[in-house]
């Protein structure tokens, strides 16, 4: 019998294989173009790109195969995502695939997981995720969003009052899965339930938040006396706490972000290439240093993945590589920054989304800026970290 | 240069007192969308307040400011993210025509740089392949990221001397023709310009090669110190806005201030804070020495606070959590304008590199021995 790890491992080398040649056949040459030089998606092209890969049976590979999926271990989904970004794909939009389609399966009745799943597959149906609220950043058990149980002849439903806040493409998004608390004064943990929300409903809204890059990415969702039908609960009442965790440690075990890492980091190679010869030496010494902390991330992540796989994990291993990935990604974004030198703080936004060439530098000169002023946020959402510090400080090291 | 420290805090006190009246962060919103890309109507006021005269010669109405005073001035230009042309011109410009104009070019000049009318930019940065040259007068070549070169009334140009060799600085009127201007914003929302000299008419600015090298290497490091000065406004600011957001903000039942390793992070900012003010001002102050010693200050400090200030401004950011990142806190503002003023006037690799160089040549005894 083949030791499973070691299939796995077979197995995630097949899948980054057809993932190449997936990229040099199938991919579409335009979307390749938008995403080497960083530009902008739009909702269309990202439906097209989560199509693409639901085509291949990739964009559902880690469900079981019940649903649809492949039942890939966790080796092969993190495999997965990092060859994608390694060879500089768009981002797999997670919040149907990833997060709230595993907690349908795994939590939902029959009726969710037959009216949702089929669509969350084929991105039919496109999901956006109401966690974060004004008072509730890192810490989810300060929610104040509230649904209220109304019995009525037509069956019972919630009322529900809040606002969420840095909800990521809400305006594109056909469904919210929601924390709410559904009971009040009690501890926390045991009053926040998992809603499902119409973004048609009425006393929806959503409003843009601007940020840095110029680009509407995240938004505030306002929610006012919205009526959403009692068969929208996921699970059990009370419950919604233990299915965040759950959603919470799939979103934290990314392989995407050291493909990214990885392919900033090649691009940083070719641009000091044609840096000024006077700032190569010391170009190269840093660039050397960042591909050494790649290296620890690389071999460190591996070897996490193949720990949770076999049951041998501390605990720390989803904040090792999101800390030491996300913080080594900003820092290869700020080299190719400082490498472009002047052509790094010229910028024109709406080039971005035009597709005309920046005013200076490479063709993707205004997707390098665009990318290191989007990744300021990665070391803030999918738990800032400071989060991350504590949760290895006192899960790990118990302190 | 006959200022004292006294008249450089009542300069900074009096600017801190306009800036905080005329050009609060919303007030700051509205010029983000003006079409030049800063507000007239400011710029008018800074030339009733002296402050575009700062550089000029007292002998022509100016207040021959020595660079404590500039300082003061760039200090509260980054503290409130000032988006005019206060560097590109009235500092930069109006240093080489001081240093180098002729006494026809002054009388022309002067007056309208004082009162405001006239606004320079300096165009150095030019593409390998295209490097400026004159020939008979005539100007051909490209310039690029020249700041304010989208608005500038005159242009002071660096090229190659055609007719006599070596390189040497011009003004060009680029309203003369043969100027192509390729206008758009910098990542902190000031104009910037590239330019396509296609045989424009070009002045000469300066005697001779000698000259003009002389003064270009004064007026750049003067850039660069009060590029450092604009960092320490703004460096002040973020540390001031990150402790306060520290006290007020609230996750897990308490400030988030409370937890001593946000604590020591801030105190990190403050000490970063400090030693890019002492910095600043060994720098400005190592302006009237030799030119060796002044390299070596001039770029340690310039390269130091390009990443002090980056620190300090990611550091910000990082605190005030998703909010640092949006285009309604000031917080991206300050980060984007450090991010710009890191890069002009040399950034931390070419000023490191320079340091080392200058520590080289002044042997192992170094300044103090």
């Amino acid at each position: 019998m083949t030791d499973p790890i070691t299939e796995a491992r077979q197995r995630a080398e097949g899948l980054k294989a057809a993932i190449r040649s997936f990229y040099d056949g199938v991919m579409p040459a335009d979307l390749k173009r938008k995403s080497r030089l960083h530009q902008v998606l739009d909702k269309d092209d990202y439906v097209r790109w989560m199509r693409l890969l639901n085509d291949q049976g990739w964009a559902i590979g880690h469900w079981p195969k019940e649903y649809g999926g492949q039942a890939w271990s966790l080796l092969e989904r993190f495999a997965f995502e990092d060859q994608l970004a390694r060879l500089g794909c768009p981002w797999v939009i997670p919040f149907g695939v990833k997060y709230v389609g595993p907690v349908i399966y795994a939590f939902g009745s029959p009726e969710q997981k037959a009216r949702f799943l089929p669509r969350i597959a084929t991105t039919d149906e496109f999901w956006a995720q109401g966690y974060s609220e004004p008072g509730a950043g890192s810490d989810l058990a300060g929610l104040r969003t509230e649904a209220i149980r109304v019995a009525s002849s037509e069956g019972d439903h919630y009322v529900v009052n809040g606002q969420k806040v840095w909800t990521t493409y809400a305006q594109w998004a056909d469904w919210l899965f929601c924390l709410v608390k559904t009971a009040r004064g009690e501890q926390a943990q045991k009053s926040i339930s998992f809603l499902l929300i119409d973004m048609r409903s009425p006393g929806v809204t959503v409003k843009p938040i601007p940020t840095m890059d110029g680009y509407h990415h995240v938004n505030e969702v306002w929610l006012e006396n919205v009526r959403v039908p009692a068969e929208n609960l996921v699970g059990a009442e009370g419950e919604g706490w233990t299915y965040a965790k759950y959603l919470l440690k799939n979103e934290r075990t990314a392989g995407a972000i050291v493909g990214m890492a990885w392919h900033a980091l090649e691009r940083l190679k070719s641009l000091a290439a044609e840096a000024a010869p006077a700032s190569r030496d010391r170009l190269e010494t840093r660039i050397g240093e960042l591909e050494l902390r790649f290296m620890a991330l690389e071999v460190a992540s591996y070897q996490a993945v193949e720990s949770m796989m076999r049951g041998t994990e501390h605990g720390a291993e989803a904040s090792l590589i999101k800390l030491r990935g996300t913080e080594l990604y900003q820092h290869i974004a700020e080299a190719a920054v400082d490498t472009l030198g002047l052509a790094g703080v010229a910028w024109d936004a709406a080039a971005l989304h035009a597709a005309a060439p920046p005013p200076l530098g490479p063709e993707d000169a205004g997707g390098i800026i665009k990318d290191h002023f989007y990744n300021r946020a990665a070391t803030i959402f999918g738990g800032a970290s400071e989060i991350q510090r504590n949760i290895v400080a006192k899960g790990v090291l118990g302190l | 240069m006959n200022m004292d420290l006294e008249t450089a805090a009542m300069l900074r006190d009096s600017a801190a007192r306009y800036a905080a009246d005329n050009y609060g962060f919303l007030q700051r919103h509205a010029v983000l969308r003006e079409a030049t890309g800063y507000s007239t109507s400011a710029w008018r006021d800074y030339a009733e307040l002296g402050w575009l005269a700062l550089r000029l010669p007292e002998a022509h109405g100016g207040l021959d400011a020595d660079p404590l005073a500039v300082g003061a001035l760039m200090e509260v230009v980054g503290s409130r993210l000032l988006m005019e042309p206060v560097l590109a011109s009235a500092i930069v410009g109006t240093g080489l025509l001081v240093k180098l104009g002729s006494d026809a070019q002054q009388v022309a000049l002067f007056p309208g740089l004082a009162d405001g009318s006239l606004r320079l930019a300096f165009a150095d940065a030019e593409p390998a392949d295209s490097p400026c040259r004159v020939r008979g007068g005539r100007l051909s070549g490209r310039k690029i990221s020249v700041l304010h070169g989208d608005v500038a009334d005159r242009l002071i140009v660096s090229a190659l001397d055609g007719d006599n060799g070596g390189r040497r600085l011009y003004l060009v009127d680029p309203a003369a023709g043969e100027t192509e201007i390729t206008r758009y914003r910098l990542v902190d929302g000031r104009g910037a310009a590239n330019l396509h000299f296609a045989g424009a008419p070009a002045e000469p600015l300066g005697a001779d090669t000698a000259a003009v090298e002389a003064a270009l290497a004064e007026v750049l490091d003067e850039a660069a110190v009060a590029a450092c000065a604009e960092a320490l406004g703004a460096v002040r600011v973020l540390v001031t806005t990150t402790c306060e957001y520290l006290k007020i903000r609230k996750q897990f039942g308490r400030a988030i201030g409370t937890n001593q390793a946000l604590q020591h992070r801030a105190v990190d900012m403050f000490l970063l804070q400090e030693e890019v003010a002492a910095l600043t001002l060994a720098a400005q102050q190592a302006l009237g020495r030799p030119a060796v010693e002044r390299a070596r200050v001039v770029s340690g400090a310039k390269a130091y606070i390009c990443n002090a200030a980056r620190h300090v401004a990611n550091e910000a950011v990082q605190m005030h959590g998703g909010l640092g990142v949006t285009e309604e806190l000031d917080v991206s503002h300050y980060f984007r304008r450090l991010m710009v003023n890191a890069a002009l006037f040399g950034g931390r690799d070419e000023h490191f590199a320079r340091f080392l160089a200058a520590g080289q040549k002044l042997g192992a005894g170094g300044m103090h021995a």
